[in-house]
């Protein structure tokens, strides 16, 4: 028997749309945008235009080998802007997943079904958290970089059509292969940095008889504003920021992947120059360093309380 | 044999309503039970009890387990239709075979897929595309393919035309149940049950009325034509029914010697819906 396979084969099975199909829609979409945009640029440069008051039918005749260079790394430094519109999709989708996945299995009833089988809520609730924080975000990164490489390689069509051959320089930048390894390489430190989020969802979830959207937002942002409201009215000088930051961001905001960049204060690591493993490398590096911070095992701990809280709670709640 | 599901003093109270009020019952292996009882009587809270998915008061062990502590391995042995379409929407039909395949020991994927064959479905049919029969028969074909100890049918055929009413209780006979097996049904159809039953229980307002193997039933109620001239007579035996047709009365007689009641008129054996109605009178008055 290996239910848990089968638990996140049945959560694949459920949210194919959200986890599969999203990433892959988002990506082709952008390479669409991508060739329309491309399409236009190289139509432009065809038709001859002037620069500087000198006519130039080719790029090839007024670029340096050193802007050469310059753009290829740019092409492959945007791997990150690249995969984001995925990650905010998945990140959205991740957050509804959560909300969704004790309460609906609730209210349309079929939670009677899946408790008449061999199955204990730990290893449904926890089938559910390694679909959220391992699987989904895997297939999201393997989107994500797909349409990352075809982006750079229409990239570097375009400009081949337009006079300047970047592909040699792009295809042997070694960041083009290891960037894909480095966002995977993230993926450890997003899964604790989300675990409070995601047990908050799942223990809302799990509670929650109606509207599980509402009280999973209402509740910490009510908090937050009663507290501020209090601290205003009575000067009682308490460090709302750190509220907000600490409670309200990590209970809601820690499930965007990437959410502890802002959190560390510093945002993306700025690049000395502009090649993708200036970008990735300090950003992965930055990221482990977390690691070290208590903040982040806080985070885990009361994560891993709600999950467990969402377990019991599903023993005992009963379909509403 | 020792008892399949045994409670002493089984209480479920919701704030102030008490829905399963002190029930102590003993129901042995290879039988049919029917859990007979008006809406809110407590049958759908009992069978929550037996089957783990609500905390109680009292005692009470299912093939000598605990289902407040020992669901997970209750699991194994137990097995239940809680209600018509509560199947996923999304989930098709191979899809489920597969996971039940997947999750559960004792099934028999071969016998579901042969009961699947007899019928419309499709493997890559989705619940949210089918009837409300076809929904029972992908629910039949996977809980049957299960090799339980306990099955337990709540409301199974609700909302059911009776051909797939029929059909419902003839392959769960014919093709599930054996001497090993204990089955726990609930319906308003008594009826279409009756005959299949090996023991029946009557609840109301969460307690146990009657509890009788049919055997039993059979002789101890007896439903008696009284012509008028005789009907004092037989009023003064204590029927606990009596309704009038084509000028005779009917009286409903429980425990009454059947010989003391055949010289007041004709005798016939009740359904069991006469004696429910009965034994129910002035539920929701």
């Amino acid at each position: 028997m290996n239910t848990f396979k089968w638990l996140l084969k049945r959560e694949f099975w459920e949210h194919k749309g959200g986890f599969l199909w999203l990433p892959i829609i988002v990506g082709a979409l952008m390479i669409t945008l991508t060739v329309v945009s491309l399409g236009i640029a190289v139509s432009g440069v065809k038709g001859g235009m002037e620069i500087n008051g000198v006519a130039v039918s080719s790029f090839a005749d007024i670029v340096t080998p050193e802007e050469r260079a310059a753009f290829a790394s740019t092409i492959v430094a945007n791997y990150t802007k690249l995969t984001m519109p995925i990650m905010i999709a998945f990140g959205i989708c991740v957050f509804f997943f959560c909300l969704g996945a004790l309460h609906d299995e609730r209210k349309d009833r079929s939670v009677l079904f899946w408790k008449s089988l061999p199955v204990s809520d730990t290893e449904t609730v926890l089938s559910k958290v390694a679909m959220a924080i391992g699987v989904a975000p895997l297939i999201a990164l393997a989107a994500a970089s797909v349409t990352a490489i075809i982006t750079a390689l229409l990239i570097c069509a375009a400009a081949a059509i337009a006079g300047v051959n970047i592909f040699a320089e792009v295809l042997s930048d070694p960041a083009t292969y290891l960037a894909p390894l480095q966002l995977v390489a993230m993926l450890p430190i997003y899964a604790l940095w989300a675990l409070p989020a995601i047990g908050w969802l799942l223990m809302v979830s799990a509670w929650a008889r109606s509207k599980p959207l509402l009280w999973a937002i209402g509740v910490p942002l009510l908090t937050g504003a009663l507290l501020s409201w209090a601290n205003g009215m009575f000067r009682f000088d308490w460090n709302m920021a750190w509220f907000w930051k600490n409670i309200v961001g990590r209970l809601l905001g820690s499930i965007l992947p990437g959410a502890w960049f802002s959190q560390q204060g510093q945002g993306l690591p700025v690049p000395g120059d502009a090649s993708a493993s200036a970008v990735l490398g300090p950003a992965l590096s930055q990221s482990w360093q977390l690691l070290a911070d208590a903040n982040i095992w806080i985070g885990v701990a009361a994560g891993a309380a709600m999950i467990y809280a969402a377990i019991r709670l599903r023993g005992w709640r009963e379909e509403g | 044999m020792s008892a399949v599901i045994s409670a002493k003093g089984l209480t479920k109270r919701f704030g102030k309503t008490t829905a399963v009020d002190n029930i102590s019952i003993d129901i042995p292996a290879g039988r049919i039970v029917g859990l007979i009882g008006p809406n809110g009587s407590g049958k759908t809270t009992a069978l929550k009890a037996i089957l783990g998915l609500t905390p109680f008061e009292g005692t009470l062990s299912v093939l000598g387990l605990d289902p407040r502590t020992q669901r997970d391995e209750l699991m194994q042995q137990v097995c239940f239709i809680a209600d018509v379409a509560i199947l996923p929407r999304w989930l098709s039909v191979g899809n489920a075979v597969d996971f039940v395949a997947g999750v559960h020991p004792k099934f028999d994927r071969a016998k579901a897929e042969r009961y699947l064959a007899s019928t419309k479905l499709k493997p890559t049919m989705k619940v949210k595309e089918m009837s409300k029969g076809m929904v029972v028969q992908l629910h039949l074909a996977l809980v049957m393919a299960i090799d339980a100890k306990l099955l337990v049918l709540d409301e199974p055929t609700l909302g059911l035309d009776i051909l797939y009413r029929k059909q419902f209780y003839q392959h769960l006979l014919e093709e599930y149940f054996d001497e090993n097996k204990t089955i726990i049904v609930t319906t308003h159809q008594v009826e279409e049950i009756e005959h299949i039953l090996s023991d029946l229980m009557f609840i109301r307002d969460g307690k146990i009325v009657l509890s009788s193997t049919m055997d039993d039933v059979g002789t101890r109620f007896v439903e008696v034509m009284v012509p008028a001239e005789k009907a004092d007579a037989a009023r003064a035996l204590k029927p606990i029914d009596e309704r009038q047709v084509f000028g005779k009365s009917v009286m409903l007689f429980d425990g009454v010697p059947r010989e003391t009641l055949a010289a007041l008129g004709e005798t016939r054996t009740p359904g069991i819906a006469d004696i429910f109605v009965a034994t129910m009178k002035g539920t929701y008055a």
